[in-house]
């Protein structure tokens, strides 16, 4: 008999709406000499051909304490990250990645596939905002045409 | 401060006869290792292979896995001691060397030295000998300064270079921290 048990994804996905406010928990062990404050980010992440890009407009960053310690010591740590809109330049709709790093060390940590995000307008008023500067195009050369054509006709007289 | 101590032995060392002796298994110069296609020094005084790196021939093989990490922070104090067995003639002014430094693709890179100047009487037998440094660790300590080195060289009559080191045998806690064990333990909506 086969006895296989699946491990279980660390994380699960969860689904967020666009501007939701997302709290990341990290945990780690560390050792410094003196006591320091290092700075924690995270943020979305989506992957394509080229690599893996942070949200950038979406990465939040919190400053966390450390007393000097020599033995590896545990630690805890919140960072929250909001989920701004597309139309504020922010997150489309889609499925994201979580990175998680501390600036200035190696401690980086990462799940692909772990932030949904919807909320974003979409359908048509997605197609009127990308038609929107060749409507105004088109109304301008409306308003101009008739000019031109009033100014050449003067012209010929 | 605490004192730390890490123990490096160099094993035996003899002065070279000046008469006689076993000659060499190769001539002196530059060879290629069939295995890596590294080319490499063969210096038949000490009779060890070298490599060339940033301009110092550094033998093969003489850093070895450490066995036993000591952990070091700022103001700590590392004494560290070689030992070998000797035998032969009386040696003044031999140069016991240590070094605290980063061991990667390039070699040592040296980040803290010292040394000591050694006399060692005659002994007829192979006989223990011991010398120890004492580094204080500095407020600008590198967490990649994890690796250490010892060596013993010159004197009259000239002991010939032995090197002893070990890779990741320091736990550094300095100013940057190091941090390990680093997850994601959970995220949510707030």
């Amino acid at each position: 008999m086969l006895d296989i048990v699946l491990a279980p994804l660390a994380l699960e996905p969860k689904t967020f709406n666009v501007g939701d406010k997302v709290r990341v928990s990290v945990s780690f062990k560390y050792v410094v000499g003196v006591n320091t404050t290092v700075k924690l980010y995270a943020g979305p992440y989506y992957t394509n051909i080229f690599g893996k890009h942070m949200v950038t407009s979406c990465v939040g960053e919190a400053d966390v304490s450390l007393i000097a310690a020599s033995t590896p010591t545990e630690q805890t740590a919140t960072v929250d990250c909001i989920l701004i809109p597309k139309a504020n330049g922010g997150i489309d709709n889609g499925t994201y990645g979580l990175r998680v790093w501390i600036e200035g060390t190696k401690a980086v940590a990462e799940q692909d596939n772990i932030i949904i995000v919807s909320g974003n307008p979409g359908g048509v008023t997605d197609m009127f905002s990308a038609m929107m500067p060749m409507l105004m195009m088109l109304m301008m050369i409306g308003m101009l045409m008739p000019m031109i054509q009033g100014m050449s006709e003067g012209t010929e007289e | 401060m605490e004192l730390k101590t890490l123990a490096l032995d160099l094993g035996v060392l003899e002065v070279p006869h000046r008469n006689g002796g076993d000659p060499p298994e190769y001539a002196a110069g530059w060879y290629i290792d069939p295995q890596t296609g590294m080319r490499i020094f063969y210096d038949p005084n000490t009779q060890k292979f070298y490599t060339m790196a940033g301009g110092v021939y550094i033998p093969l093989g003489y850093m070895n896995p450490a066995p036993k990490q000591v952990t070091l922070a700022i103001g700590d104090r590392l004494k560290i001691t070689m030992s070998f067995k000797y035998s032969g003639p009386a040696i003044t002014g031999a140069t016991c060397y240590y070094s605290v430094g980063v061991y990667g693709t390039f070699g040592f890179d040296e980040k803290l030295v010292g040394q000591n100047s050694k006399s060692i009487p005659q002994y007829t037998t192979p006989t223990e000998v011991t010398d120890s440094y004492t580094f204080t660790i500095p407020t600008n300590v590198g967490t990649d300064w994890d690796d250490i080195y010892c060596k013993i060289y010159g004197g009259s009559p000239g002991v010939p270079q032995n090197l002893f080191g070990y890779e990741n045998a320091l736990v550094i806690v300095g100013i940057q921290p190091t941090i390990t064990e680093f997850k994601i333990a959970d995220f949510a909506k707030v």
